[in-house]
């Protein structure tokens, strides 16, 4: 019964030599090459992924998934007995014109494929993209674009092409990072003296502050109303938290507790009639 | 050991069937029953820091060791490295070697000993001040170390109890010129600690300073103490850290 059921699925002809029993067995090897395709990327995912760098396992792992789906196709249309020298020649022409109306897709893609070589950031990286305006996170380069979780907690979603031709600010690849704020001092005050408090201060108060290098200190300009100094001080790459945020609050506290001014802008008038 | 260090409580193991109070120099540990197979932990360490802690147990009583540990967690666990910058340089004339005793900053652990297993329960730094950070290198390529200020010992006994341990460090120089040594960084993760009363020592290190090539290079490595003082657990905090995201300058 079975056989006589093939039988006349493989008489069952559709165009030319294509018959519905064809047609069935190409059906089954696509969709053998999905379940392939699918198991593969999640054993890979499960065994080996874990012990390699974040974004190699995604792309390997799409790479798996895309390369056996490729496959099945070659072998669905080998099983339809589709020549595909004609359908090359064909595609040739076809993808000029497709390319030329999906330039910016192509181009995306292309990107995409650049950045996955050449890797200006790694997953998990946090950069900056100073022409677009846009920090945070890099949590994905996928085939057309990449995904960056900016510090409020949105993603954005930037097309490869802009990605790879902006300029690409990593905040993660240094050991070490530097915070710096600037503080005014009065013109009475010993300017050698604040710089002491000040020091000693971040460096009694702030752990995560680097004693090599030492906490730099500039005087930046002499102010309308204050000598102003810019304090600089290291951290580790991870810190910035513990550095910045309260840098400015501990040389206040510094500057209070020895009762050294930080004077606020003040203008005298005289009057030309007394 | 002076008077005022001979408040404090010994390392070593402890066995807490109702309560316990452990004295260390500014820092307070407190181990109390608080049922039938629970205790309850309280720790106020020399930053004003508390941690409390609840601990179930299976039996009625628990045991706890103190024991001092590399000084790598305190303020965060960042870097396996140390940098100890010594208080006064040594010159090292060509081709000769010295063996000199440094102190080294440690802090304590707190574990609780199951059999022969000893898990973490908490660790505490009596010296935060000398436990800070610094960079051997360049901002992008350099070496993020734990940093610390430290003077000569003159021997293994010459421990400061619970802030500092002594390690012994051979330095070798097989180059044609005398050299002048300020500092050593190394990885200190191979390093063992044996602790006696209040006392450490760590394992030393040989520093070797040759040519290779044209160029002058400094090799390190790890010497074993031998010694019958009792070795401390090994462990470091590997906790990921939970910081803020890095914002802009």
């Amino acid at each position: 019964m079975p056989l006589e059921l093939l039988q006349s699925l493989s008489e069952m002809q559709i165009v030319g030599e294509l018959t519905v029993l064809s047609l069935l067995i190409g059906g089954i090897i696509m969709a053998g090459g999905v379940i392939v395709a699918k198991i593969a990327k999640l054993l890979f995912h499960k065994y080996y992924a874990p012990t390699l760098p974040k974004d190699t396992a995604q792309n390997l792992s799409k790479l798996i998934y895309f390369g056996i789906i490729v496959i099945s196709f070659l072998g669905f249309t080998s099983s339809q007995g589709i020549d595909l020298s004609g359908i090359m020649v064909a595609g040739g022409i076809f993808a000029v014109v497709i390319g030329f109306a999906t330039q910016s897709v192509v181009s995306n893609l292309i990107s995409g494929v650049f950045l996955i070589f050449e890797k200006p950031a790694k997953h998990g990286d946090t950069i900056d993209l100073p022409d677009m305006g846009i920090s945070g996170t890099l949590l994905d380069i996928g085939t057309f674009s990449s995904k960056i979780r900016k510090f409020d907690g949105t993603v954005i979603r930037i097309p490869n092409e802009k990605f790879f031709t902006s300029n690409i600010r990593s905040l993660t690849v240094s050991t070490v990072r530097r915070a710096d704020a600037m503080v005014g001092i009065s013109y009475k005050d010993d300017i050698e003296n604040a710089i002491s408090v000040i020091k000693n201060e971040i460096l009694v108060t702030m752990p995560f502050v680097l004693h090599v290098p030492e906490p730099e200190f500039r005087v930046e300009e002499l102010g309308d109303s204050s000598v102003n100094i810019q304090v600089l001080v290291w951290h580790p790459r991870d810190d910035w938290s513990q550095a910045q945020p309260i840098l400015l609050s501990t040389i206040k506290r510094a500057l209070d507790k020895e009762g050294i001014e930080i004077p606020f802008p003040q203008r005298v008038i005289w009057d030309a009639k007394n | 050991m002076s008077d005022s260090e001979s408040v404090y409580s010994n390392y070593g193991v402890y066995e807490v069937n109702e309560n316990l109070q452990l004295f260390l120099p500014n820092t307070e540990i407190k181990i109390d029953k608080i049922g039938e197979n629970a205790f309850s932990y309280f720790r106020k360490d020399s930053e004003g820091k508390i941690i409390e802690k609840m601990i179930p147990v299976k039996s009625d009583e628990i045991k706890l060791e103190l024991a001092p540990i590399r000084p790598l967690n305190h303020p965060a666990r960042r870097t396996g490295h140390v940098f100890l910058k010594f208080d006064r340089e040594i010159y090292l004339s060509k081709n000769s070697a010295a063996s000199i005793f440094v102190h080294c900053p440690i802090e304590i652990g707190i574990f609780l000993l199951h059999g022969s297993n000893r898990e973490s329960l908490d660790w505490v730094t009596c010296n935060p001040l000398n436990s800070r950070f610094g960079l051997y290198g360049s901002p992008d390529t350099g070496t993020l170390c734990k940093y610390a200020q430290v003077s000569l010992a003159t021997d293994y006994n010459d421990s400061l109890p619970y802030v500092e341990g002594v390690m012994k460090i051979i330095i070798e120089n097989t180059l044609s010129s005398g050299q002048t040594i300020s500092k050593v960084i190394f990885p200190i993760t191979d390093n063992s600690l044996y602790y006696e009363d209040s006392k450490t020592i760590i394992d030393g290190i040989k520093v070797t300073m040759k040519k290779r090539a044209v160029v002058n290079i400094v090799d390190v490595k790890t010497t074993s103490v031998e010694t019958d003082w009792t070795a401390s657990p090994t462990w470091e905090d590997t906790t990921v850290s939970a910081s803020l995201e890095m914002g802009l300058d």
